[in-house]
């Protein structure tokens, strides 16, 4: 297999992580609430799904109890942001630690212990491709992510209630006043986002890296977030961004794998550095962050 | 009333004289208190794994009292658990990781009563003694073992940072390998970090794909790269404790380290009074390093060759870094008949010609 053919075959799955918590964080943010607890509700997903899956209740069960767990962590943040009305980038912040602490917590006597992941599938004829084909062999998980990345689209664009969640991230006042409840989509959003990094976490426990060890989510929460930004909050731009992180994060393994003389720290930091770019890039472009910034990103809302 | 107690009061007093006169016998009941602290989780297997049962026996040894801090990150936060470890009374501390130099350091020099051993650093007093494991022995013999089975003559190592120990231990795969087939390659990939299960799958796979049929996985403490080998087919073996049962079929073997003989001997010395600090590399010869859980598919007659290496390395006959031995760059690294010193070893920074990925600079 090429270097080409290996990063093509892995990105999809690499950039998953990413695509399913950025999603999530994708759609809170676009109703006006700025989760920073990423990481922190990928690694207690991540950490429950791998003990269902782990004692055999199977991927279905490990990702719903996954979603449901981070869900529930990503409402507790909700209350703080929503109800109390505290600052969101510090209970963010706290949520996030508190959510790997408590997946530590739960993974001791798992650590370092391994489950099966999911099979691969073919798509007909496209999977046959020279060199192209190995995108095309992916498991279940990886399409139904994509559609899934497809369905926010069309929601957002297309739907009433895509509408009135923009509404409620662009001007929670004004939507309040037209008889939105605002603090319940907040909230609802919140625990969207908070099911989809549960996802997030579970598909890099259970199917992307099938073990446990702490710490595992190594920062892609992070990334996830940034990933938000880069891609201006529009859904086909985060695919698109997920799967170039993906391509690159692999393409430097692929490089050093097949002797190329490059600094292989330069390598590794790139992802990082691309991010930093992008988002340089993004800020400076004031027009473009005012045609789809949120505006009431990160302000507590009270009628 | 008053006499009985005087009488009472005369009694205890010299009971306390008696027992204050013979200050080792309450000493002697107080058992010693080992502590040790680590970076990272103690598992099922890995680098901390491996301290923590070395611990575990030397305290059955000698009914000692054991501390276990896990998951301590290297900082401010090392420096004041380590102060409350011994002033809980603890007199034998091991500190587990590069990182808890400095602070360790400053505990053995404010307590000279308190025996300090660290893991992989080079500052040394009186008592305070770095360790560190020769891997290098046993990644020979396992380059050995690899390129007999390898049918590609292609082998692969997903290493975590190019520092010394890494690299000796990759070059010293690299020679094992040169011994059985001489044309041989050993692809690197620098994962550059040492905790991230899902780079080190992709940097496995990134190998895999480029024809590596026997892959070592350098300084991992999960298994990520055993599962993904295991799945491909290709063999694969690890560095301190066995992951044989992550990878029934394809598990080339564990470089493990048994770092008991030298904790148990540093305890006994600490006990005696007679511990002195010194840098203790320490490999075959000590009983720290040896090769675990070969896999049955070696061939004999290589698994022989082996085996004398194995025997040459502990009684000194043979040496790993003895030249001649190229450098990548085609340039003599150690001249024939020459062999590397210790300290030589440890600041390793070079690779030997057959590692065709570039040392990172």
């Amino acid at each position: 297999m090429s270097a080409i053919g290996f990063i093509l075959a892995g990105m999809l799955a690499a950039a998953m992580p990413f695509l399913l918590a950025a999603l999530g964080e994708l759609v809170c943010e676009r109703a006006g609430v700025l989760n920073l607890g990423i990481e922190g509700m990928m690694a207690l997903g991540a950490v429950v799904g791998f003990i269902i899956v782990h004692s055999s209740g199977g991927h279905l069960l490990g990702f719903a109890g996954a979603g449901l767990a981070s869900m529930v962590l990503a409402l507790v943040f909700g209350w703080l942001a929503l109800a109390v009305r505290a600052n969101q980038v510090a209970a963010g912040l706290a949520i996030g630690i508190l959510g790997s602490g408590l997946s530590a917590l739960f993974g001791k006597s798992f650590e370092s212990q391994t489950v099966t992941g999911l099979p691969k599938h073919a798509l007909p004829w496209l999977s046959e491709l020279p060199v192209l084909g190995g995108l095309f062999r992916q498991d279940v998980a990886v399409w139904l992510g994509l559609l899934a990345a497809l369905a926010i689209w069309a929601l957002l664009r297309f739907t009433k209630l895509g509408l009135v969640i923009r509404a409620v991230g662009e001007n929670p006042h004004a939507a309040r006043a037209i008889g939105y409840k605002v603090i319940a989509i907040r909230y609802a959003a919140v625990a969207f986002g908070g099911l989809m990094a549960g996802f997030a976490g579970a598909y890099a426990s259970t199917v992307y890296t099938p073990l446990w060890a702490e710490g595992m989510i190594a920062g892609r929460g992070w990334i996830a977030v940034a990933l938000v930004v880069f891609a201006t909050w529009m859904p086909g731009r985060l695919v698109f961004g997920a799967m170039l992180f993906g391509a690159v994060s692999l393409s430097q393994l692929a490089a050093q794998a097949s002797g190329v003389a490059l600094n292989s720290q330069l390598l590794s930091s790139l992802p990082y550095v691309m991010t930093i770019l992008v988002l340089g890039v993004i800020s400076a472009n004031r027009g473009l962050l005012k045609m789809n910034g949120v505006a009431s990103l990160g302000e507590p809302f009270g009628p | 009333m008053t006499e009985l107690n005087r009488r009472r009061f005369l009694q205890t007093s010299a009971a306390t004289t008696l027992a204050a006169g013979v200050p080792g016998l309450a000493a002697a009941q107080e058992s010693l208190g080992m502590a040790m602290i680590v970076p990272s989780p103690v598992g099922e297997v890995g680098w901390s794994h491996s301290l923590a049962i070395a611990m575990e026996k030397v305290q059955e040894e000698l009914g000692a009292n054991l501390t276990i801090l896990e998951n301590i990150p290297e900082g401010p936060d090392a420096d004041r658990m380590m102060n409350r470890l011994v002033s809980d009374g603890n007199k034998f501390l091991l500190a587990g990781s590069f990182g808890y130099q400095n602070g360790a350091m400053q505990i053995a020099r404010r307590n000279p009563d308190v025996t300090v051993l660290h893991a992989s650093g080079f500052m040394v007093a009186p008592n305070f003694s770095p360790f560190a494991a020769k891997y290098f022995q046993g990644t020979y013999q396992m380059g050995m073992a690899a390129a007999a089975l390898s049918k590609t003559g292609k082998l692969g190592s997903v290493a975590a940072f190019a520092i010394p120990e890494l690299i000796t231990s990759i070059n010293a795969f690299t020679l094992g390998a040169q011994a059985v087939n001489p044309n041989i390659e050993v692809s690197v990939v620098w994962v550059n970090s040492w905790f991230d299960p899902a780079q080190e799958q992709g940097a496995a796979k990134a190998l895999l794909s480029q024809d590596c049929d026997v892959i070592f996985s350098n300084a991992q403490d999960t298994p990520s790269v055993i599962t993904v080998c295991e799945e491909a087919g290709a063999y694969v073996f690890n560095l301190n404790s066995s992951m044989a049962q992550f990878a029934p079929e394809y598990y080339l073997g564990c470089v493990s380290t048994d770092w008991s003989p030298f904790f148990l001997e540093s305890a006994k010395a600490h006990l005696d009074g007679t511990f002195g600090g010194r840098n203790a590399f320490l490999g075959v010869e000590d009983g720290v390093v040896q090769v675990l859980d070969w896999n049955p598919a070696i061939p004999e007659d290589v698994k022989a060759q082996i085996d004398e290496v194995s025997a040459a390395i502990a009684d000194g006959s043979f040496h790993v870094f003895t030249g001649r031995i190229l450098k990548q760059d085609e340039t003599v690294g150690v001249e024939d008949g020459e062999t590397l010193t210790d300290e030589q070893i440890v600041s390793m920074d070079w690779h030997v010609a057959g590692v065709t990925t570039p040392l990172p600079q």
